[in-house]
């Protein structure tokens, strides 16, 4: 009994073996199969990808294209957990600036050998500044983001705050502030602005809020060299630039706690709101024509504003990089960025694909965001593999300054661990 | 006589001894495949933490940058980190809120279920499905409860209150976050609790409760001299296996909070899984997993000690 279950133990072992080499078999008598993991994020970015992925496999038979989705709460660490075990895919994406981890480790590529001067040309400055590294550009994303201050407009004509024509005339720090009092007054007006806390203490912290100290005339880290956030993230700008945020709360315009997330658009409870362009579905659904769209007030030293997305990058790993480089070259086609902005609501990356947006395109409701894009307001998160660190240190330091903690003194505990990570990392040299 | 009955003995236990040693080899056959995936999974993480601890290992490694020795850096500044003791005392507050009231409430729950009366089986059920339910699962739920706007615990606060009681943001305010995370871990967990309590309720003999009443102990007294002396081993098991997956906190922290509001709900795994994972800080991790583990180890020998088992029940 026990020697004819041996047996057939054997036996069904042998058979899987050999399945499994069959398999690869022909596989490699096949197409080239390229393997591109993305995250799972919003439903409708998720179908146009899964669409995408179907329609290219069907228009040719030379390259098959296998996606994998994962789940966006972990994906940077399934990312990074398979960088180590060194089983990336062909291609994948990443998120906004964790992707300098993987061009200074050459985990990635660089694109400059594939892409043409003409679609070079065609991309939002935006995207060429996050995608290039030491030089080279690693990473395109498909669409950008936008982020300014949206208005209830009929709040605005009660308190009798002006509404900027464009970029040009945005409001200055005084008229910001004088806004602000003005619409606190009004008796529906719960909250002058609401700063999307509710997003919690992570990312949204350091997009957000770091523009806001960008144009007091601080940043997170000295660009110049990206070797030390000293003087900088805590140089007298951006003391000041927080000072003047924490006030924001202490005088009750703005909630450290909102109730939920429709304060501005469902309540109204709020007379601004302080987000992205992600928000144009329930704004525009919920406001209607009293919507309108600011341009970033100017704080002191120009206005300043986020940017950056998803992006996708060639790993180092693959063994067929022109095959997924085609892969990538068909997703920046113009039609299938519009494809994919018209479903998941963000920035064309290309200016052709822009023109023709319904959203962003000339005297489109959201205009101001590609303008903001294009004119140099918007500022990239810092372009260093220290990312991780700084804007965890910042978003750490937010939080406990509008909770009332001594700006100076948590501004001083960022930069020590900022400094901290790129001295372990020896500067995170760059060697080519 | 005397020599055949010693030969009889020899050949019995030589018998006796090949057999053991057959006995053996199964043993080491049938534990083979447990033993192989405890090394590749349990003993050699281990030691690979242990060395990662002295070293700065990336999570996302450089080639031109190679993994260096560093000695005790890594020790030295998780000592000078505000952090890490913010994460160790939540874990010493979980356990010394949670195991006390956890198996108080258990040994409650499990007395009730005890009784031979209608259905009892299905409230033993319903105790214990929050436990073979996935914790990220029950987390989530529990998230929609906490609620701050429309959240059933708000509603039922207001409810209780007669409208006085306002909504309050359970998971956002540093105050609330982690008390309502020890709140609805105890309400998890209590269900296992309950099941070996249930046990060792059924294990008590009942000539014991007989011979109690007829000396004429009243509930009370009975509870107090037969029923917690006979549970004494399950209450130890109990209180152990609760402190151990106290300090293990992490799942529904992670779901709900991720450590925030200020570190409010910080623990020992989940400030681990930020360093090691998000900020790519391996070694780092590594130091911690190792500290961790030496006061884990400690808190455990000293509960072995100060409970011992009783052998003689």
């Amino acid at each position: 009994m026990r020697k004819y279950f041996l047996i057939l133990l054997a036996l069904i072992l042998f058979l899987t073996l050999f399945s499994g080499c069959a398999r690869k078999a022909e596989e490699a008598a096949g197409p080239v199969t390229i393997e591109v993991w993305f995250h799972s994020g919003k439903g409708e970015e998720r179908e146009v990808l899964d669409a995408q992925v179907e329609e290219f496999n069907n228009m040719q038979n030379e390259i098959r294209v296998e996606a994998i989705r994962l789940p966006e709460g972990s994906y940077n660490e399934q990312v990074s957990a398979a960088a180590l075990a060194g089983d990336l895919p062909d291609l994948l994406d990443f998120d906004g600036p964790y992707v300098y981890n993987y061009c200074w480790a050459e985990h990635l590529i660089p694109l400059d050998d594939y892409i043409s001067a003409e679609m070079r040309a065609d991309l939002l400055p935006s995207i060429v500044e996050q995608g290039t590294y030491g030089g080279k550009l690693y990473a395109l994303g498909t669409f950008d983001s936008g982020l300014s201050i949206w208005a209830n407009k009929a709040y605005l004509d009660k308190a009798g705050v002006r509404v900027p024509a464009g970029l040009d005339d945005a409001w200055n720090l005084q008229e910001f502030n004088q806004a602000l009092a003005k619409l606190q007054a009004l008796p529906e007006v719960e909250f002058a602005i609401d700063f999307k806390m509710n997003y919690g203490q992570g990312e949204w912290y350091s997009y957000g809020f770091s523009p806001i100290v960008q144009s007091f005339g601080g940043d997170l880290i000295d660009r110049s060299d990206y070797q030390s956030a000293a003087g900088v993230l805590n140089g007298p700008e951006a003391v000041a630039a927080l000072e003047w945020f924490q006030s924001l709360f202490e005088k009750g315009y703005a909630s450290i706690l909102p109730a939920g997330d429709d304060d501005f658009y469902g309540s109204k409870k709020a007379a601004l709101a302080f987000v992205g362009h992600w928000m144009w579905g329930p704004h525009s659904q919920n406001l209607g024509s009293d919507l309108v769209l600011l341009p970033m007030p100017d704080l002191g030293k120009g206005a300043a504003t986020g940017m950056g997305s998803w992006c996708w990058g060639i790993t180092s790993q693959s063994e067929n990089p022109e095959a997924t480089w085609k892969f990538l070259s068909y997703l920046m086609q113009p039609s299938q960025i519009l494809f994919m902005t018209n479903a998941n609501g963000a920035v064309p990356a290309r200016k052709s694909a822009l023109a023709k947006s319904k959203l962003y395109g000339a005297g489109a409701p959201l205009e101001i965001f590609a303008q903001q894009l294009e004119g140099g307001v918007a500022v990239p998160r810092p372009i260093t593999p220290a990312y991780p660190t700084i804007t965890s240190a910042f978003a750490e330091a937010i939080q406990n300054v509008v909770t009332g903690a001594d700006v100076k003194a948590e501004l001083d505990k960022a930069v020590g661990r900022i400094d901290q990570d790129i001295e372990d990392n020896k500067g995170y040299p760059i060697t080519q | 006589m005397e020599a055949a009955r010693a030969r009889k003995k020899t050949t019995g236990s030589s018998g006796l001894q090949k057999q053991r040693r057959q006995e053996g080899r199964t043993a080491w056959l049938f534990s083979a495949p447990a033993l192989l995936l405890l090394t590749v999974f349990l003993v050699a993480p281990f030691l690979m933490a242990f060395a990662f601890a002295f070293t700065n290992q990336r999570l996302i490694p450089n080639p031109n940058l190679p993994t260096e020795f560093i000695g005790l850096r890594n020790f030295l500044r998780l000592l000078m980190d505000t952090t890490f003791y913010r994460a160790l005392s939540n874990n010493f507050i979980f356990a010394a809120v949670v195991v006390p009231i956890q198996t108080a409430f258990a040994l409650a729950l499990a007395m009730l279920v005890n009784r031979k009366v209608r259905y009892v089986n299905l409230f033993r059920t319903i105790y214990f499905s929050p436990v073979v339910t996935t914790m990220v699962v029950v987390s989530i739920v529990w998230f929609f409860l906490f609620n701050p706007g429309e959240g059933f615990i708000n509603q039922a606060l207001k409810f209780l209150t007669f409208g006085r009681a306002r909504p309050l943001d359970w998971l956002r305010s540093p105050r609330l976050a982690f008390p309502a995370i020890m709140f609805f871990s105890v309400w998890q967990g209590v269900g296992f609790q309950m099941i070996i309590f249930l046990a060792g309720l059924q294990d008590i003999p009942a000539e014991l409760y007989e011979a109690a009443q007829v000396d004429g102990a009243g509930s009370w007294r009975r509870f107090a001299s037969v029923t917690l002396p006979q549970l004494r081993n399950t209450t130890i098991f109990v209180v152990v296996a609760t402190t151990i997956l106290a300090f293990k906190l992490f799942t529904q922290v992670w779901v709900l909070t991720r450590g925030g509001p200020q570190n409010a709900t910080m623990t020992t795994i989940v400030m681990l899984y930020r360093q090691g994972f998000q900020e790519l800080r391996v070694g780092y991790a590594s130091s911690i997993a190792v500290l961790f583990f030496l006061i884990v180890l400690v808190i455990s020998l000293m509960q072995r000690l100060f409970l011992r088992e009783g052998r003689d029940t």
